[in-house]
C-alpha cells in the first residue's frame, strides 16, 4: 500500500495541472485574505472616527471570511485532483495490473484517498503564509485558526472521499470531475434548502446533511464532536462505496 | 503450476469460456492458441484473480485464484493484453513501485529492480518516460514488472502482438530465457510463435479446448496421410506416371507452382523409392521434401470440424 501512495504522490507533483492549480489557489485565497484585510482596515478606521471603544475582532472580520472563502474555494478544486484519481487507470488500462498485484481493494482505495488527501493539506498548508502575515502585523487566535484548520481539512476529506467515489464510476476523467463536482454541490446546496424549507424535521435534516453547516463550528474555534464526526462518517460513507464499485467487477460480466 | 477445473464465464447472456479443464504442469510453457474472440484473455484474467469464474475452480501453485487471491497473485508475473503501463513514470521508478506493490522487501527492491532492468534489456532507458519509449521497450517493461517479484508462474497475454519483426525476435528470446525455470501461459494467435516456445499448445475455440498436446504430437495426430512435394525439371507427365506407379502412392497432382504433391498412405515414407525411380528414368531431381501439416493447417482443420460438427 505504501508503495502504491507514494507513486500517486509522485504523479501528483510530475503532473502540471497540481501546480496549475496551487497557483490559482493561492492566487485566489490571498484576494480573499486582502479582502479582509482591507475590509479591516475600514472599520478599525470607522470605529477611530466614531470614538467607538470595542475591539475590532480579528477572528471574525479577517480568519472567518477567509476560512469561509477558501471552503468554497477547495469546494471548486477537489475534483480537479480527484477526477483522475481512479478513471485514469481505467482509461489507461494500469488497474488492470493493480487488481492483479497482491494488494487488497481496501489498500487500493486507502492509497488512493490518502494520497489525494496528502497533496490537498500540503496545498492548504500554503495558505498559512497570510496567517503569517496576519500574525506579523497583530495577535492572533491560533486556537480559532488551528481549529479552522482542521474543520477545513475535515471538509476537504469529504469531497475528496465524493469524487474519488465519482472517479470509480468512469474512465473518463471529465465526467468523473463533473460527477463530483455535481455530487459537492448537491450537498452544498442542502444548506439553502435548509433555510428555505424554514423549519421542521425536513428542514433539520437538509442543514445536518449539509456540507459546509457543519463548518461553522470549527471557524468560531469550537470542536464538536457531532461536526467531526459528521466529515468524518461522509468520508467514510464515501469510501465505502468506491470500494463496492471496484468490487463489482467481481459480479458484473 | 496451474489447476483449472470445470472452467465457465458468463457476460451476461453470453457465455465466453464453458467447462474448460487442463493442468499446466510446473517448469512447462503452455501456449494458448485461438481465433480473437474465443476466451484466450477471459481464461488469464480468470488465471490471474483479476475477476472470479462464474463456476469452477483455478489453483495457482495450490492457491485459489477466488478464496487465497492475494497468496495466488503473489505467485504471478502477468503481462496483460495491450500492456497497459503508467506513461508518466519514469521506467527504473515504476518498476521499484512495482516490486513494492508485488511485495519484494524494502531491502531487496533496488538490487531486484536492478537484475530485471538488465535482464530485459532495460538499462540504457532506466531514466525515460515509460510514455516516450518505442513499443519494443514498453513490451520489455511489461515484461520486467511480471518479473519483478521472481514469480513461479508467468501469464504472457499476446506478448508479440504490434512488434516489428526484430523485436518480436528479442522479446521471444527474452520469454525462452526467462522460461527456464519458471510456468508459463502465453497466448498468441501467431502460430509458428507458438510451436517454437512452447512445449504444449491448448487450441481454444468459443470457449472450448479443441485440442491440448506438443505441437509435434498435434501435427502428427491429424494426420491420415504423408504428403511428400518433388519438384522436377522437364518430363513431369514421365515423373507423374512413375510416381503414381510406386505401391502406396495415392494420389499425385501438380501445385500452383509447378511442384508435385505426392499423398501417400499414413505413416508410409515413400521419399527413397521416389527418387529411386525418378533417379533411373533420368529425371531431373530438384526439391524432394516430406510436408508436415503446419500449426495454421491443424488449426483451421480444427476449428472447422468443430464447426461441422456442431
Amino acid at each position: 500500500m505504501r508503495s502504491l501512495y507514494l507513486k500517486e504522490l509522485r504523479l501528483y507533483f510530475t503532473a502540471p495541472i497540481f501546480y496549475a492549480v496551487a497557483g490559482i489557489f493561492l492566487i485566489i485565497a490571498g484576494i480573499f485574505f486582502s479582502n479582509a484585510m482591507l475590509r479591516e482596515s475600514m472599520f478599525a478606521a470607522q470605529i477611530a472616527q466614531y470614538q467607538v471603544n470595542t475591539p475590532v475582532g480579528l477572528t471574525e472580520v479577517v480568519i472567518q471570511p477567509v476560512f469561509d472563502g477558501l471552503s468554497i474555494l477547495i469546494l471548486f478544486l477537489v475534483p480537479l485532483f480527484s477526477m483522475r484519481l481512479l478513471a485514469e487507470e481505467k482509461a489507461q488500462g494500469t488497474i488492470e495490473l493493480l487488481f492483479t498485484y497482491p494488494l487488497t481493494d481496501t489498500a487500493l482505495v486507502a492509497a488512493k484517498y490518502l494520497a489525494g488527501l496528502t497533496v490537498l493539506v500540503i496545498l492548504i498548508a500554503f495558505s498559512g503564509v497570510y496567517m503569517g502575515i496576519l500574525a506579523f502585523l497583530s495577535p492572533v487566535d491560533w486556537g480559532v485558526v488551528l481549529s479552522s484548520y482542521l474543520g477545513l481539512i475535515l471538509l476537504t476529506g469529504s469531497f475528496l472521499a465524493l469524487g474519488l467515489f465519482a472517479s470509480s464510476l468512469t474512465r473518463n476523467q471529465i465526467i468523473a470531475a463533473v460527477t463530483s463536482f455535481g455530487l459537492i454541490l448537491i450537498f452544498w446546496i442542502m444548506g439553502g434548502l435548509a433555510e428555505y424549507l424554514a423549519s421542521g424535521a425536513s428542514s433539520k435534516i437538509a442543514s445536518e446533511l449539509a456540507l459546509l453547516s457543519h463548518l461553522t463550528s470549527f471557524l468560531k474555534g469550537m470542536l464538536v464532536l457531532k461536526d467531526a464526526a459528521y466529515y468524518l462518517f461522509f468520508s467514510l460513507f464515501f469510501l465505502l462505496l468506491t470500494l463496492r464499485v471496484l468490487e463489482s467487477r467481481r459480479w458484473r460480466g | 503450476m496451474i489447476t483449472i477445473e470445470g472452467l465457465c464465464k458468463d457476460y451476461g447472456p453470453r457465455s465466453a469460456i464453458r467447462d474448460l479443464s487442463f493442468e499446466v504442469r510446473q517448469g512447462e510453457v503452455l501456449g494458448f492458441l485461438g481465433p480473437n474472440g474465443a476466451g484466450k484473455t477471459t481464461t488469464m484474467k480468470i488465471i490471474t484473480a483479476f475477476m472470479p469464474p462464474t463456476s469452477g475452480r483455478v489453483s495457482v501453485m495450490g492457491f485459489d485464484t477466488v478464496k487465497d487471491a492475494l497468496k495466488a497473485r503473489r505467485c504471478i508475473g502477468y503481462l496483460p493484453e495491450n500492456n497497459p503501463l503508467y506513461n508518466d513514470l519514469k521506467v527504473d521508478t515504476f518498476l521499484a513501485f512495482a516490486a513494492g506493490a508485488k511485495g519484494v522487501k524494502s531491502g531487496r527492491r533496488k538490487k531486484q529492480v536492478t537484475e530485471v532492468m538488465q535482464s530485459c534489456g532495460l538499462v540504457e532507458v532506466g531514466h525515460r518516460l515509460i510514455g516516450r519509449l518505442s513499443k519494443g521497450f514498453r513490451q520489455r517493461v511489461g515484461l520486467a514488472q511480471a518479473l519483478i517479484n521472481d514469480p513461479p508462474v508467468l501469464v504472457l497475454d499476446e506478448p508479440t502482438i504490434g512488434l516489428d519483426p526484430k523485436q518480436i525476435y528479442e522479446i521471444r528470446h527474452l520469454i525462452k530465457d526467462v522460461a527456464k525455470e519458471r510456468t508459463i501461459v502465453l497466448s498468441s494467435h501467431i502460430l509458428p510463435e507458438v510451436s517454437q516456445l512452447c512445449d504444449r499448445v491448448a487450441i481454444i475455440n468459443k470457449g472450448a479446448i479443441v485440442a491440448i498436446d506438443r505441437p509435434e504430437n498435434l501435427t502428427n495426430g491429424l494426420r491420415d496421410h504423408t504428403s511428400i512435394m518433388v519438384r522436377v525439371g522437364r518430363n513431369v507427365a514421365e515423373a507423374v506416371r512413375i510416381i503414381g506407379a510406386i505401391p502406396g502412392v495415392i494420389n499425385v497432382s501438380q501445385a500452383e507452382d509447378g511442384s508435385l504433391i505426392i499423398d501417400a498412405g499414413r505413416d508410409l515414407d515413400l521419399r527413397p523409392a521416389i527418387v529411386r525411380q525418378l533417379v533411373a528414368a533420368d529425371i531431373d531431381l530438384y526439391e524432394i521434401t516430406r510436408r508436415d501439416l503446419s500449426l495454421e493447417e491443424i488449426f483451421m482443420r480444427l476449428i472447422t470440424e468443430e464447426a461441422a460438427s456442431a
